[in-house]
């Protein structure tokens, strides 16, 4: 990647030095004037680049024709603030120069792209190639676990997958041992003096019933299953004794380590391509027991370095190459491995799997935990998508349609695995399709037909609803499950994946539409199955949708149904008005959504063909929507992220800041989706997450994140006289820089004014920069030493390699700068 | 440092970052205010996605609620009674000793008369307090808070606004602003108390915080200046009151759960004297379309974080849960019988509780519409006797002395004279 990187670099500088000229003319900080051979033959638009539409405080000099429309650059701005997940530096010349129509073109139809980097990029998540059962076998749930102790399933022989499954039964046992003391401990507390008790807050069994929602992720689904699966629990701990002496007995018998090297290459099968190190692994000679004479490899200097002496086992594991790490790992007893993750500090399980390639990374996490590894994989790539992929528009529709068809991730233990082949079969090759085919794919999707219950739904009248009634006459006192209908997806694909709630349905409808997609269900979904229509479930007879007679014909029933949904009228305003809400206004024209709405009804449903008639339509472009729409939590940490030109290795920060934001991935329990309007995304809370997030992106405290403000990369420690070049024009004031190392260094003035135009396209405003700048020369003038201590704060990283470097003042400086715009009010609008 | 519209002032006590000496006679209004109506503390719970309340609050003598549960039903004997008919869910048996103190009543087969079964709408319509109405764009809280202003106003004969409010007079204990907050009245919405600072937890603002400052007072974008304001004085404020290590009083033990944390913050920061008036906070989790369970099960386990969080929230409050009124709601009932799959869908009227010191607890309000089949809602779900307003109204006469209740409530036709007296 080196010259693509290079390249990206030298046209950041470019447009750097350039915008920066632009926008030095109208500002009033009193710095040079761009040479006259820089202002292009579109100076008009470079000027209200410059200048926010609405911005009210600023100095403005406006074209002379005043055009209710965006001009120039204004317009390459708002289609990429609107189509895209922001800007990355570059951004703008690359469509300017190929011509914003034609830009936009190669967007709908993406295949052609060029996605080196991305794709490097994605390799780190083998797993999320995988088909579902593959992935629930390989990375069990909890239920596939549980049906490997019950008996009900089998524990995979391959020694690492078989070190996974024992990991899990221990872990699970662990987990039950806990609770059953737990419940144990309260049930004799409750006992005495509970009646007389008149506080509140101390009822018996309250801390009980009160533990488990809160268990996992505090997801009430997820927690009730869990909870449903520890009925048990008292009874399991007794065993506990006996299942573990099992696991012993099958996983602490030797185990060749070729057997568990070839199963490691085999785990790891679709990234063996990109490392050296399997090969070179699977020559190595057999294990060698614990401390063996490895000293002197090339991770040994690293492991006498880091050594903690409480922990030879790390030194041992380091000092193995990381294939042989990897097969040690799998080769401990479910409770020593436990015991040893635990042990580790952050930077210390970071170094763990360092230098290993991405197939054996995954295979550490899966003996850690597989379920946690196939969300947070999940929610990687998809993050992975938005900041990196060039295919923008396709991943914005991409985040739109999951949306549009939410699923909420902790619905059931399988739907994180579903929702891996939701997102990648399902949506995204979709995204830019038609419309019917999407709801189509959707409505067969495992997840969503899981998410709104509709797997579940039986025809009252079916065979299968009458032998259950045969099954609870002769056996009244079993409990048989129920078995009958279920509205919930009926009514939710109505109301929220076509007609919308006023598309003039009724609740019989609703029944009606739950009858015929009776018997739409998913083939063994503990285990990963697809769609399947069962016959025995589905209601006889003719059915009746919003006065159109659906005759009886089984599964086709409801593709009829699909197909009239996808092709009324109140489905294309419905979709189209939600589509200019997200990418127009909170309150778009009716005269738009009537535009596209007509585009939708004429073209089937193209949703390319809408998208197209929305970006010719003039209420697009209309000035006064010139970065006027609020970013959502994802908006803002994506475009954060592209527009520092971050370069991620762990996106759980990211993860993280949407989450305290409010708007988790796959994270939406009800079935509405996210709303897209600003009103739900500014408050007091979301702004100090904001700025705090934004400080600390720019500062390089999220672990694993690391972004470069220098002017060259490449050269950061010592500009280069190529940079003096560069800044040279804009060197009002060189005497300013007295706190500055370097004595002929850039200024607060001249990093902000070199910064501004990187971060963000179009500028902020007069008063936005006085107040970065001000505040910072406060800060200089009282202080010089608080540059200090924040650079030493926080050593502490998932790649060390990044952050050993210490940070020099104009670093630190750049990087505040950096935060202060991305906090913005000017960043947090598109 | 900029002294803005706001005066930071509650009870009489004073918490203020700057020091602007404070007018005499704004002090006065206001402690002749708080005497008169000590109580002005309002919590609201919304259980977002439809809570069953026919299996929260029990009515275990009806016959049919039996023979349309075959699965999920709670029995009479496993329900907590509370009045020989009606049983609470045995998951809530932590509230038992609040409605047998008093302190915690019931209205049944309450809620919003608008038939939507829409998850969507009907939180839209219960939020803006304008059912069947769409497209309002404040809630029902917030127009009480002005109603409670215009009040005042009056009583002391001042123009406009003779009472001035904190930052944190509305507040809702989440990422954004509910519905039900929204309006002309500020209001401000945090997740983590203390998290509620910016570039760091030092004594002083850090530079970076002061240029955020300046930059979002400066800003001619006039919703983040907006919200800017709010954020920097409620920062300000809570620096001030220093939340770092809070300990619930009295040994009580709220779950460690998202509600339970969410209650204990509410707590922490009415005890805090910040001048709290309206908290909000939501819970979800209440959509059983399938296998909700009966006594054990997914809806149990919801209800045993629900109540033991507030049992603890009230416990934590001791004395000053005096002042303290909390109601729950949530957009829509669950049909009567169970469906197909072991769970309920959408249906009408639900179940509310008002927990307060003033509240006349120990009591099912409410006309109980019956459960047999031709008593049903459309022969499927609970039928309403209340409108949730009527409650609302009624607490909030209570409470925040907001009596323009058609203010609040436009269009209801809430006649006081009607009022369950529940408070």
């Amino acid at each position: 990647m080196p010259s693509r990187e290079s390249f990206r670099e030298s046209l950041r500088t470019c447009l750097a030095a350039l915008l920066c000229c632009l926008l030095c003319a109208p500002s009033p900080l009193g710095l040079a004037q761009p040479p006259p051979q820089q202002a292009p033959p579109a100076a008009n638009s470079g000027a209200s680049l410059a200048q926010p539409a609405n911005d009210a405080n600023r100095h403005t000099r406006r074209p002379e024709y005043q055009s209710p429309e965006m001009q120039g650059d204004q317009r390459i701005l708002q289609a990429l603030n609107r189509f895209t997940f922001g800007p990355r530096p570059g951004d703008v010349e690359a469509v300017r120069a190929m011509g914003l129509d034609a830009w936009f073109r190669q967007q709908l139809s993406p295949s052609g792209l060029d996605e080196t980097e991305l794709n490097a990029r994605l390799a780190a998540f083998p797993a999320m190639q995988w088909s579902v059962e593959n992935l629930l076998y390989r990375m069990p749930s909890n239920a596939v676990i549980r049906q490997a102790m019950n008996g009900r399933g089998s524990i995979p022989d391959g020694p690492i997958l078989h070190a996974v499954y024992e990991n899990q039964i221990y872990r699970i046992d662990e987990k039950r041992q806990a609770q059953a003391e737990k419940k144990a401990e309260q049930a004799q507390n409750a006992q005495p003096g509970s009646q007389q008790n008149p506080q509140p807050g101390a009822q018996p069994g309250e801390g009980m019933n009160a533990a488990q929602p809160s268990g996992d992720s505090a997801q009430g689904q997820t927690a009730a299953a869990d909870a449903n699966s520890m009925n048990g629990g008292a009874n399991a701990a007794p065993a506990r004794q006996g299942d573990t002496s099992n696991a012993s007995a099958a996983s602490g018998a030797p185990v060749s380590s070729n057997t568990i090297l070839n199963q490691l290459d085999q785990l790891s099968a679709p990234a063996s391509q990109q490392t050296d190190a399997q090969p070179a692994a699977q020559k190595q000679p057999p294990i060698a027991q614990p401390m063996g004479a490895a000293a002197g490899q090339t991770s040994s200097a690293d492991a006498t370095a880091n050594a903690d002496p409480s922990q030879p086992l790390m030194a041992e594991l380091m000092a193995l190459p990381p294939g042989r790490r990897v097969a040690r790992l799998a080769s401990m007893q479910p409770e020593e491995f436990d015991g040893f993750i635990k042990s580790l500090r952050p930077a210390q399980r970071a170094r763990l799997d360092a230098d290993m390639a991405p197939g054996m990374k995954e295979t550490v996490l899966d003996l850690e935990n597989p379920q946690r590894t196939v969300a947070e994989e999940l929610m990687a790539q998809r993050l992975a998508r938005d900041v990196y992929s060039n295919a923008q528009l396709q991943e914005v529709m991409t985040d739109f349609w999951l949306n549009h068809f939410n699923v909420f991730l902790h619905k059931d233990e399988a739907t994180p695995y579903y929702l891996v082949s939701y997102e990648r079969d399902v949506i995204r090759p979709l995204a830019l399709g038609k419309f019917e085919d999407l709801l189509e794919a959707v409505a067969h999707s495992p997840a969503m037909l899981l998410y709104l219950d509709n797997a579940e739904s039986i025809g009252p009248d079916s065979l299968a609803a009458e032998r259950a009634k045969m099954a609870d006459f002769r056996r009244p006192n079993q409990n048989n499950v129920p078995q009958g209908l279920n509205e919930n997806y009926g009514r939710e694909l109505m109301e929220l994946h076509t007609l919308g709630v006023n598309g003039g349905y009724t609740q019989a409808d609703v029944i009606q539409v739950a009858r015929v997609l009776t018997g739409w269900t998913v083939d063994q979904p503990q285990r990963g199955g697809g769609f399947l229509f069962a016959p025995n479930r589905h209601e006889p007879g003719s059915k009746k949708v919003m006065g159109k007679k659906i005759k009886e014909n089984g599964e086709r029933e409801g593709e009829e149904l699909l197909h009239m949904l996808a092709e009324r009228p109140a489905t294309a305003q419905f979709l189209s008005r939600k589509l200019a809400v997200r990418f127009v206004s909170d309150d778009p024209p009716q005269s738009l959504v009537d535009r596209m709405a007509k585009s939708y009804l004429s073209s089937h449903g193209d949703i390319s063909q809408v998208l197209l008639t929305l970006f010719r339509s003039p209420e697009f472009w209309a000035a006064s929507d010139y970065r006027a729409k609020v970013k959502t939590p994802i908006e803002f940490v994506v475009s954060a992220a592209r527009a520092s030109n971050a370069q991620i290795e762990n996106y759980q920060p990211l993860e993280n800041a949407l989450r305290q934001m409010g708007m988790p991935l796959y994270g939406c329990v009800p079935p509405t989706g996210y709303k897209w309007e600003a009103s739900d995304w500014v408050s007091t809370g979301a702004l100090v997450d904001r700025m705090n997030f934004a400080l600390n992106l720019a500062a390089n405290r999220l672990p694993g994140i690391t972004v470069d403000w220098s002017a060259d990369p490449s050269a950061a420690q010592q500009p280069s006289t190529q940079n003096d070049i560069q800044n040279a024009g804009m060197l009002a004031d060189p005497s300013a820089g007295a706190n500055d190392p370097a004595p002929e260094g850039p200024t607060p003035e001249t990093e902000e004014a070199r910064l501004e135009p990187l971060i963000v396209l179009g500028g902020v405003s007069a008063s936005t920069r006085a107040a970065a700048l001000q505040q910072f020369e406060v800060q200089i003038a009282q202080d010089a030493s608080l540059i200090r201590p924040i650079s030493a704060a926080r050593p502490q990283s998932l790649n060390p390699q990044n952050r050993a470097k210490s940070v020099t003042a104009l670093e630190r400086q750049d990087q505040v700068l950096a935060g202060l715009l991305i906090g913005s009010p000017e960043f947090q609008r598109r | 440092m900029r002294m803005n519209r706001r005066f930071f002032l509650h009870n009489g006590a004073l918490a203020v970052a700057g020091t602007a000496a404070i007018p005499s006679f704004l002090v006065r209004s206001v402690l002749a205010e708080t005497q008169a109506a000590p109580n002005r503390r309002l919590v609201v719970i919304f259980q977002r996605g439809a809570v069953d309340g026919l299996n929260v609050v029990v009515p275990y003598r009806e016959k049919n609620y039996y023979s349309m549960r075959p699965t999920i039903a709670i029995p009479e004997k496993q329900a907590v009674d509370l009045d020989g008919f009606f049983g609470l869910h045995p998951s809530l048996a932590a509230f038992k000793p609040l409605y047998d103190q008093g302190h915690l009543a019931i209205v049944h087969a309450a809620g919003s008369p608008d038939m939507s079964r829409s998850h969507f709408d009907a939180q839209d319509y219960m939020e803006s307090g304008t059912p069947g109405v769409k497209g309002t764009e404040d809630g029902w809280l917030n127009r009480a808070l002005q109603a409670e202003d215009a009040n005042i106003a009056l009583l002391h004969r001042c123009a406009g606004t003779c009472e001035e409010h904190t930052a944190f007079r509305a507040l809702a204990l989440g990422p954004d602003v509910p519905l039900t907050l929204a309006g002309k009245i500020p209001s401000i919405a945090l997740n983590n108390v203390n998290g509620f600072t910016i570039a760091g937890r030092g004594p002083a603002p850090s530079p970076a915080a002061s240029a955020f400052e300046a930059m979002y007072a400066d800003t001619g974008d006039q919703l983040f200046h907006a919200a800017g304001d709010e954020t920097f004085e409620a920062v300000k404020m809570l620096r001030a009151a220093n939340p770092a290590q809070y300990l619930p009083a009295n040994g009580a033990e709220y779950p460690n759960s998202e509600f339970g944390n969410g209650m204990k913050q509410i707590a922490q920061l009415l005890k805090a004297n910040l001048g709290v008036e309206a908290a909000f906070t939501d819970v979800g989790g209440w959509d059983t379309h399938h296998a909700q369970g009966g006594v054990n099960g997914q809806l149990a386990n919801r209800l045993g974080d629900f109540s033991a969080s507030i049992a603890a929230f009230w416990r934590d409050l001791g004395d000053d849960a005096e002042n303290v009124t909390l109601v729950t709601m949530s957009e829509f009932g669950r049909t009567a019988h169970e469906n197909g799959t072991g769970g309920t869908d959408h249906g009408h009227a639900n179940a509310m509780f008002v927990l307060g010191g003033r509240v006349n607890g120990g009591k099912v309000y409410g006309k109980w519409p019956g459960l047999s089949n031709e008593q049903l809602n459309q022969g499927r779900d609970l039928a309403l006797t209340t409108d949730y307003r009527a409650v609302l109204a009624e607490v909030l006469t209570h409470t925040l002395g907001a009596e323009n209740l058609e203010k609040v409530f436009p269009n209801a036709g809430i006649d006081p004279s009607r009022f369950l007296r529940l408070v």
